[in-house]
């Protein structure tokens, strides 16, 4: 049985345990989401809609007739790619952003803007695309795609990113580069080789030994219950947009920017989600755009809400890196180069952002700071299969996945102990080696794994004829510390102080599941406890509404709990003010000589003449005291914490199939704010670490290029069967600035979970499996390739990883888009901030 | 009937404790799935329907005293049969509850978004109902069909576990 964690500083709610504050009404199955707001008994007349979905992974429509579905009964709109106002629409990307709000031109990838609402042609075989039909039900709307009279261009395809990078490939995207399938080079990125410290050549010089490895990351999906879609409708004018996506205010500038509307003319509503894991990180989906204009053509609300099939829409990158490490013979690494090749799939979207950018924001300056020579080199390729774009860790966990290789295979091949290896190498820029955090993150996780009982690899005792046991680690930086989300902008929360001393809070945020709502109703109540609110005086306001004029905070980087906790207390201030100044009259003195504790208003100098706080708000006028308070981000710079997963594994080498003994996730979190909710993402969160690592895989066929499990009897993710013991952790080690100065720790839940698998697997084994999800089949493969001595599907996967990387830098040589497009102006169409903004201006 | 056309026929639905009538061929169909009509004809959107092949258990609703994913049930199938949702339950139902509250240290609560709650609860009320002691891996059993991508497993079986103790105290 797990022990609490011991807060560092005891606070009246935060930091405790305790039931979420949705706890009840989800549980009743009184939450309402998307699907259950969207309804036609609750908005009559309401049109479901439907797009069609390439049944070719790279096609074209040459020639198009619509009449049969129009006629179909029940049919009220088919909108093509052929109509006006779609032919009119700027191409864009399904990612203009992250966290902040971003306008058209200041959208991250300017240069990749592949995507279009309705285009003409698909690059991979389910991509929406073409034609929309919006009918009275959705086998109607259904029926009339299949009387869709098309005639097909069938292009060639590329599955692989091999195949896309061969000479005479077909070609994805012309109008992004018409020389190859590589991606061009984005201005947030930056070049290919976007770090290139020291002399990497000098550093393996002066190493004892170098050695290669690499890791395979597949395109595992985020596989929500909650399936894409969006509900609208015109009201006088105006839009009003529900999504079950987590970007309020981005959604409105991204429909406004995209049918040239003013701001105020769309209200962007998020009700709660059935859960995200990243894709709502791409709150720009085309099909939005398609809803709105089905609904203005006709009048009527309407409803687009994906099938599970069609749900696999997007998902993680996969991508491959071969890292080439040097060290000295006491563990200290002198030089790494990591060459990485995202294969992007069918559009861009987020892939630069997981093949370069948050390695450049997340990992380099907390992970890799301490390397004295290293470069990172990455390429992207085009291929026609479904498009990676956002998920919960993204491209940390990839890079973890080799990173983490690297750090067990250098104590391995040293006699040392890992986790001496990864403190004596790994610390934040500011800080020195060894650091503290992750010293008492990784002292924590051996205790709870019990790391002394590690032998040799393979040298576990043989149980029940075929099994063995094998320990493994991995870790890495938590993210984000407060410094790092000043991209934000202004934080915004409002809070109205009732007459009755009741509290409503408006802290937009999108509901997925997280817990920050309880998360800062907790804070909220912990900041104006000197009123006599406790937590069930506060009502949270659960839809972030564009109405409110408040920038709901996007849900990424797992730092929405603590910063809009951070507001709490200039809130407190201010009520604390507005309070005196009302009892002041009443109490006849000045407001400055007025105090407020436990919900009494009393004279400092003699407290007993007092009133109680509702006595005061309980005036003549009764009018709420409202307050409402921005802030950025805290500038501070703290470095990171850090977070670990320990596995014990037991692997049965008859069958070659892997059980997950026990994992112990460790994070410290610098201040946890709510404990029970911390606890839900630590072990949570290996749902996607176990899952992405054993069990789940996308598969295509191919000869065909159709992918051949877009469900979950045959994409199989972990049920409660297949759920490990997990044993969590929370530490205070490290603290960020500001009152609570914590970090998130709920997105990188997973990140080195993959890692401490495969590494647990090699203790058991001793054969290495760098190609993940670690299924029987391939640990019978490296079992018997290692009998036979034949080199081991480690070895082959690092010289195949490297071909393709070396063939993805030949062509994005020869492409002459590949860095001009660093330099260049792209024309941009008139907005209304055209005057203030440049391309490739984007706040970091 | 009067005013019915021909091919239009009354379905009566036995829904937590009411009838429930609708018309096959004017407001359902013959190849309307229980859940739909639960949700789309009778508004009752605790149950979600996701998969729509019987593989998440976000659907479950209890028939004749079963777990059945009602994705998987047609509406009119439905029909003699005494189905309960989630909205059927009591106020102070304590399967509800202690999903609720779990919050105990160790295993984080036993719900995050909660898309897949409603069908826990019903999945969880249906094994009480025939074995009101169960095992933490006869719990497991009964609830291998119900996905949860929160991952909220651990807890899950700790709740199920409290409200089968509180349910026998009650009982008794």
């Amino acid at each position: 049985m797990p022990g609490p964690f011991a807060p560092r500083e005891a606070r009246r709610y935060v930091g405790t345990y305790r039931p979420r504050i949705d706890g009840r009404e989800k549980a009743a199955g009184r939450a309402e989401y998307l699907d259950d707001i969207a309804l036609g008994i609750r908005y009559p007349g309401m049109l479901h809609a439907k797009i069609l979905r390439s049944p070719y992974p790279h096609a074209r429509i040459k020639k198009l007739d619509v009449s049969r579905a129009e006629a179909l009964p029940g049919v009220h709109c088919v909108l093509t790619y052929a109509d006006s106002e779609v032919a009119a629409l700027k191409p864009t990307t399904s990612s203009w952003t992250s966290a902040n709000t971003a306008s058209y031109d200041k959208m991250y990838y300017p240069n990749l803007r592949d995507r279009k609402v309705l285009a003409d042609y698909a690059t991979w075989a389910g991509d929406k695309f073409g034609v929309a039909v919006a009918a009275e039900s959705e086998e109607t709307a259904a029926q009339a795609l299949r009387l869709l009279d098309i005639e097909w261009e069938v292009k060639p395809f590329a599955l692989s990113a091999s195949d896309a990078l061969a000479e005479g490939a077909p070609l994805l995207h012309a109008e992004i580069n018409p020389e190859g399938n590589t991606l061009p080079c984005e201005p947030i990125g930056g070049p290919e080789c976007y770090i290139d410290k020291g002399d990497v050549g000098a550093g393996f010089a002066e190493a004892d030994l170098t050695f290669e490895v690499s890791a395979r990351y597949h395109r595992a999906n985020h596989s929500v219950l909650d399936t894409r879609g969006c509900f609208c409708y015109w009201r006088n004018g105006q839009l009003v947009f529900y999504t079950n996506y987590y970007q309020a205010d981005q959604t409105r500038m991204y429909l406004a920017q995209m049918l040239d509307m003013p701001l105020n003319r769309v209200r962007v509503i998020n009700p709660y989600l059935g859960a995200q894991f990243g894709r709502c990180n791409a709150g720009e989906q085309p099909f939005f755009v398609t809803m709105a204009l089905l609904s203005k053509r006709t009048g009527r609300p309407v409803k687009y809400k994906m099938s599970l099939e069609e749900d696999f829409h997007d998902t993680r990158n996969a991508i491959d890196y071969v890292l080439r490490i040097g060290a000295k013979k006491d563990g200290t690494i002198t030089s790494a180069h990591f060459t990485a090749l995202g294969d992007a799939g069918g559009y861009s979207d987020h892939s630069m952002a997981a093949v370069k950018i948050v390695v450049k924001w997340d990992c380099v300056e907390a992970l890799l700071a301490h390397i004295p020579h290293l470069r990172m080199e990455s390429w992207a390729v085009y291929t026609n299969k479904i498009p990676g774009n956002c998920m919960r860790a993204i491209g940390n966990i990839q890079l973890n996945l080799v990173f983490g290789l690297a750090l067990d295979e250098l104590a391995e091949r040293l006699g040392l102990d890992p986790l001496d290896v990864a403190v004596k190498n790994v610390s934040h820029e500011w800080e020195q080696a060894p650091n503290e955090s992750l010293a008492a993150v990784l002292s924590e996780g051996a205790r709870l794994i019990g790391w002394e009982r590690r032998t040799a690899p393979g040298g576990g005792p043989l149980l029940d004829g075929s099994k063995r046991r094998g320990l493994g680690f991995s870790c890495h930086n938590c993210w984000h510390a407060g410094w790092q989300e000043q991209i934000r902008g202004e934080i915004q929360t409002t809070v109205k102080l009732n007459p009755d001393g009741s509290v409503i809070l408006q802290a937009p945020m999108a509901e997925i599941g997280v817990g920050s709502n309880s998360c800062v109703v907790m804070a909220c109540a912990e900041s104006l406890a000197f009123l006599g609110v406790t937590l069930e005086d506060i009502h949270w306001i659960e839809k972030p509404d564009t109405e409110s004029g408040l920038k709901d905070m996007v849900q990424t980087d797992s730092s929405v709990s603590y910063l809009q906790a951070e507001l709490m207390p200039l809130v407190a201030a201010e009520l604390s003010a507005r309070v005196r100044t009302k009892a002041a009259p009443l109490l006849e003195v000045a407001a400055e000589e007025l105090s407020i504790e436990e919900g009494r208003v009393f004279v400092t100098a003699s407290p007993e003449r007092c009133r109680s706080v509702r006595e005061v708000l309980w005036d003549d006028y009764l009018v709420p005291v409202t307050v409402t308070v921005c802030k950025n981000a805290p500038e501070m710079v703290t470095g990171i914490p850090f977070e670990a997963t320990f596995a014990e594994v037991e692997v049965d080498t008859a069958t070659g199939k892997v059980d997950i003994v026990k994992l112990a996730v460790i994070h410290d979190a610098g201040t946890v704010m709510f404990a029970s909710g911390a606890e839900a993402q630590q072990v949570g969160g290996q749902c996607t670490g176990v899952g992405e690592a054993l069990y789940e895989e996308i598969v295509y066929d191919s000869a065909t290029g159709i992918p051949l499990n877009f469900n979950w009897v045959d994409y199989t993710i972990p049920s409660i069967l297949d759920f490990p013991e997990v044993e969590p952790s929370l530490l205070e080690v490290w603290r960020g600035a500001g009152e609570y100065g914590a970090c998130g720790i709920g997105e990188g839940a997973p990140t080195a979970t993959p890692r401490a698998i495969l590494n647990a697997i090699h203790n058991a084994i001793g054969v290495r499996i760098n190609d993940i999800p670690v299924r029987p089949e391939k640990v019978l493969d490296a079992l018997a390739r290692k009998e036979q001595g034949l080199p081991g599907r480690d070895e082959e996967l690092t010289a195949e990883a490297k071909r393709v990387i070396e063939a993805a830098s030949c062509v994005a040589k020869a492409c002459t888009v590949t860095n001009a497009s660093l330099e260049e102006a792209h024309e941009v169409p008139a907005g209304p901030d055209d005057s203030t903004s440049e391309v490739g201006e984007v706040e970091l | 009937m009067s005013g019915i056309s021909v091919g239009i026929r009354p379905l009566d639905l036995s829904v937590n404790g009411g009838i429930h009538r609708v018309y096959v061929g004017l407001d359902v169909s013959e190849a309307d799935t229980l859940a739909q009509v639960l949700r789309e004809r009778l508004g009752l959107t605790g149950l979600k329907e996701v998969c729509d092949h019987g593989a998440c258990g976000a659907c479950t609703v209890i028939m004749d005293g079963r777990a059945v994913l009602s994705c998987m049930v047609l509406a009119v199938e439905a029909e003699g049969h005494e189905v309960l949702t989630i909205e059927g339950l009591p106020e102070d139902d304590p399967v509800v509850a202690a999903f609720a509250e779990q919050s105990e240290p160790g295993h984080g609560t036993a719900l995050q978004c909660g898309y897949c709650t409603p069908g826990f609860v019903m999945a969880a009320h249906a094994l009480l109902a025939r074995n009101p002691d169960p095992t933490l891996s006869e719990v497991k059993e009964a609830l291998a069909g119900n996905l949860c991508r929160c991952g909220c497993y651990q807890a899950i079986g700790r709740a199920v576990l409290r409200a089968a103790a509180v349910m026998r105290e009650r009982g008794r």
